[in-house]
């Protein structure tokens, strides 16, 4: 007998996703309740293969937050994630002469600085392939005029190579850039210097130097910026440790093809790796093991990981076009959504169950789209309040209802 | 079959779910005797008791079967006799049309597929912006029925020129193709004199698709074959539903000119299912005979509505090879490269736990 239903997943907690794909659109993925099923809530932009998006950051504060999103045509775009208002647009981000079609003139990577942020301004780091960094602040005002000269700082971080991966650390005194020949570097944004640069592992046992190539890096935790982990194209992940070496202290291979993308986890060991055939797993990087693998039919090139700050919770996209999301414990399938174009970004907005709480008491009328969902507000407050009680009794109940919603599967089946 | 048979166990397991104490063991038994009472040709050991009692039941089911058979076909001449809607056929349940339900079917009003066929690297030579060119090449070491495959491709795709492999890198060879203007690769890979695999670059920056060849029959083990015109043929792509599908049937559009010489009667066929790609190559004609060969073998003749000119058009078929089958295995991202390519789609084993799930 044929099976007409298609396996459910358990669906995961409130979580509000956005995602950035290769036409350009920005797509909203919500999911309400308990055990909710994602939907695209809202797209932004329109399709245009010229604005692929390259690099996204997202400043998720409370109050008054903005999405800064980078596309092919060096345009900078600052806008509010909560509704898709575009604050500035800001054109020509690389060199003056350089063709915007070109591709050395792509951003590699993009932060947005959420620690000194004045009101009507924000900071933004950017990098560009050729490996031309800069530190601009941009002037936010409804008017939106293009304030491109605005306190911009800008400087060479590599003299030849390509820049793929950028990563600023949650401290926001730090930054690392890696690339096509370029080994990875720390830099003090604070006075832009270069403090540290990876040493290549030696050529090993046949005499074969595998060329320098990163593709992906990020930093293992909040409070030090000296330990961090980068993927490379030969299918390695190198931990380092700026303080101790040059070289990685550990470096471990996964699979076949290249890593795609690196994300932490908060413990500040665990990292979460994706490849280029659609492989995700999670490893100790203080033992180098492979904790386990992230099943689900994915078969896409994995472009980005995304880790919720307070759900246990993994977010992956990629050239699969699905954004797909896991239980990091149980490492799990909790959902995926169907996007249509190839994704390139992922970012979490992570007030999102409490969110309706807030803008309500603080800039009432700023957000028209709000006025919707005013009728689900009483029941959002209840759910949020839940979640503040424990993190981790929630997570079980989550567990539990889980089985229970399988039993019953399982009755309804017989 | 199946259904009915569940229907009858989910009441059972209901129960023994329901009770799970002491009681339930001598209920078990009891539903054993019953089952036991049910008989069945197979409860029978003598063999030839058995075997006499299952031709009996086989022969029941035949005479059932053709009863209902012919239920049906009374009421259709009663419908067809009284004017109404003659009842409806059921249709057969296939696995291809009870495939599982996928959200990755293209849908017609989908206003974002559309932008994204023109954002496409097929896009030019679809819109005619650009002509097809194709390189055709081998493997390493290929010999009898490779290069045999290989002349009949290039009488099927226009503008196709073989090159010899010589002991050049994939790489390179991608790289002078890109540079003399070819707007797709193909590599024909032979395993043990036999072509197998079928690799489709397109160029300059477009996808490789990785095929596994099968089932090939060259034209002259084909019987009654034709020989195919120079004329630019027409292009059948059947059943490329969902978003890979359609990115795959985009892939083989572009191979083909985009204007097909109707003149010629030439068509080439890549028809899916279940996620197999059948190739076909054919010529037809149309033709008119006399209404007294009545017992024409083709249907067209029968449909057409000129019996009263005392004519009939049947349209016939020739077949003019190769036939093959291509099963998709990879769709990777950017030009051929394996040790630092991206994949679109990969088949992996683990995608495989339903036979009704289909990917094309």
């Amino acid at each position: 007998m044929p099976r007409t239903t298609t396996v459910e997943c358990p669906g995961c907690p409130p979580i509000r996703a956005l995602t950035f794909d290769a036409l350009g659109l920005i797509k909203v993925t919500e999911s309400r309740g308990n055990s909710g099923i994602p939907q695209v809530v809202e797209r932004w932009g329109d399709a245009d293969s010229s604005k692929r998006v390259l690099a996204a950051s997202i400043d998720d504060r409370a109050n008054d937050p903005i999405l800064a999103v980078a596309r092919k045509n060096s345009t900078i775009e600052i806008s509010n994630p909560l509704n898709g208002d575009i604050f500035v647009s800001i054109s020509n981000i690389g060199d003056g002469d350089a063709h915007p079609e070109d591709d050395d003139n792509d951003i590699a990577g993009l932060h947005l600085f959420k620690k000194s942020r004045s009101v009507g301004s924000c900071s933004l780091l950017t990098c560009t392939t050729k490996g031309n960094a800069s530190l601009r602040s941009v002037d936010i005002t409804p008017a939106g005029n293009t304030n491109n000269d605005g306190a911009s700082n800008s400087w060479k971080v590599c003299a030849a190579g390509n820049i793929l991966c950028a990563k600023v650390h949650g401290s926001e005194k730090h930054a690392l850039f890696g690339g096509k020949g370029v080994e990875v570097n720390l830099w003090d944004l604070e006075s832009s210097t270069k403090i540290w640069s990876a040493k290549p592992p030696p050529k090993n046992s046949l005499g074969i130097f595998t060329p320098t190539w990163f593709t992906s890096a990020t930093f293992l935790t909040g409070d030090d910026h000296r330990k961090f982990v980068a993927g490379t194209n030969s299918h390695q992940v190198r931990v380092y440790d700026a303080s101790a070496q040059r070289r990685p202290v550990i470096s471990f291979d996964f699979r076949e093809t290249p890593i795609k993308s690196v994300a932490e986890d908060h413990d500040g060991y665990t990292i979460y790796v994706g490849n280029g055939s659609g492989d995700l797993a999670s490893f100790d990087t203080r033992t180098g093991k492979l904790l386990g693998c992230f099943l689900g039919k994915c078969s896409g090139s994995i472009r980005s990981i995304a880790r919720h700050p307070d759900h246990p919770v993994i977010a992956s996209c990629g050239l699969d076009s699905y954004l797909r999301l896991w239980d990091v414990k149980t490492r799990e399938l909790l959902s995926a959504t169907f996007l249509k174009q190839h994704l390139t970004c992922v970012v979490f907005d992570s007030n999102f169950s409490d969110k309706e709480v807030a803008p309500d008491a603080q800039n009432t009328g700023e957000i028209p789209g709000e006025d919707e969902q005013e009728a689900l507000k009483p029941a959002k407050r209840k759910k949020s309040s839940e979640e503040m009680k424990g993190k981790k009794k929630s997570s079980r109940d989550y567990g539990s209802k889980k089985s229970k919603k399988k039993s019953r599967q399982i009755e309804s089946e017989e | 079959m199946g259904a009915k048979r569940k229907k009858e166990d989910a009441p059972e397991m209901a129960e023994d779910a329901d009770i799970d104490d002491g009681g339930s063991r001598d209920r078990r038994n009891r539903q054993k005797v019953e089952k036991k009472e049910e008989f069945r040709p197979s409860m029978i050991k003598n063999k030839e008791k058995r075997s006499a009692a299952h031709a009996k039941l086989k022969h029941q089911k035949k005479l059932e079967k053709r009863k209902t058979k012919k239920a049906r076909e009374a009421a259709d001449k009663q419908a067809l006799e009284l004017g109404e809607e003659p009842p409806q056929r059921s249709v057969p349940r296939t696995i291809e049309n009870t495939r599982e339900a996928d959200e990755t079917v293209c849908k017609p009003d989908d206003a974002e597929l559309f932008v994204a066929n023109d954002a496409d690297e097929f896009s030019s030579i679809l819109r005619r912006e650009r002509a097809p060119k194709i390189l055709i090449t081998t493997c390493r070491f290929h010999s009898t029925r490779g290069p045999a495959f290989i002349s009949e491709l290039l009488s099927v795709i226009p503008n196709a020129h073989y090159y010899k492999r010589g002991t050049y890198d994939l790489k390179k060879i991608v790289e002078y193709a890109t540079k003399e203007d070819f707007t797709t690769l193909i590599v024909v890979h032979t395993s043990r004199r036999e072509p197998d695999a079928l690799l489709v670059t397109s160029l300059p920056s477009g996808p490789t698709a990785h095929f596994k060849l099968s089932k090939l029959v060259l034209r002259k083990e084909i019987k009654n074959h034709g020989n195919p015109t120079g004329h630019v043929p027409e292009l059948v792509l059947n059943n490329f539903t969902t978003r890979l599908g359609h990115r795959v049937g985009r892939m083989i559009q572009s191979l083909f000119p985009q204007n097909p010489d109707f003149r010629g009667r030439r068509v080439v066929t890549f028809h899916n299912q279940r996620d197999y790609i059948f190739f076909r190559h054919h010529r037809y004609i149309f033709e008119t005979k006399e209404s007294k060969q009545q017992d024409s073998k083709s249907k067209k003749g029968k449909d057409a509505e000129d019996k009263s000119t005392g004519q009939q058009v049947i349209a016939r078929l020739q077949e003019c090879g190769p036939r093959f089958v291509l099963k998709l295995k990879s769709l990777q991202h950017g030009t051929f490269d394996t040790r630092g390519g991206e994949y679109e789609w990969v088949h992996k084993p683990e995608m495989d736990t339903s036979r009704r799930r289909f990917f094309l």
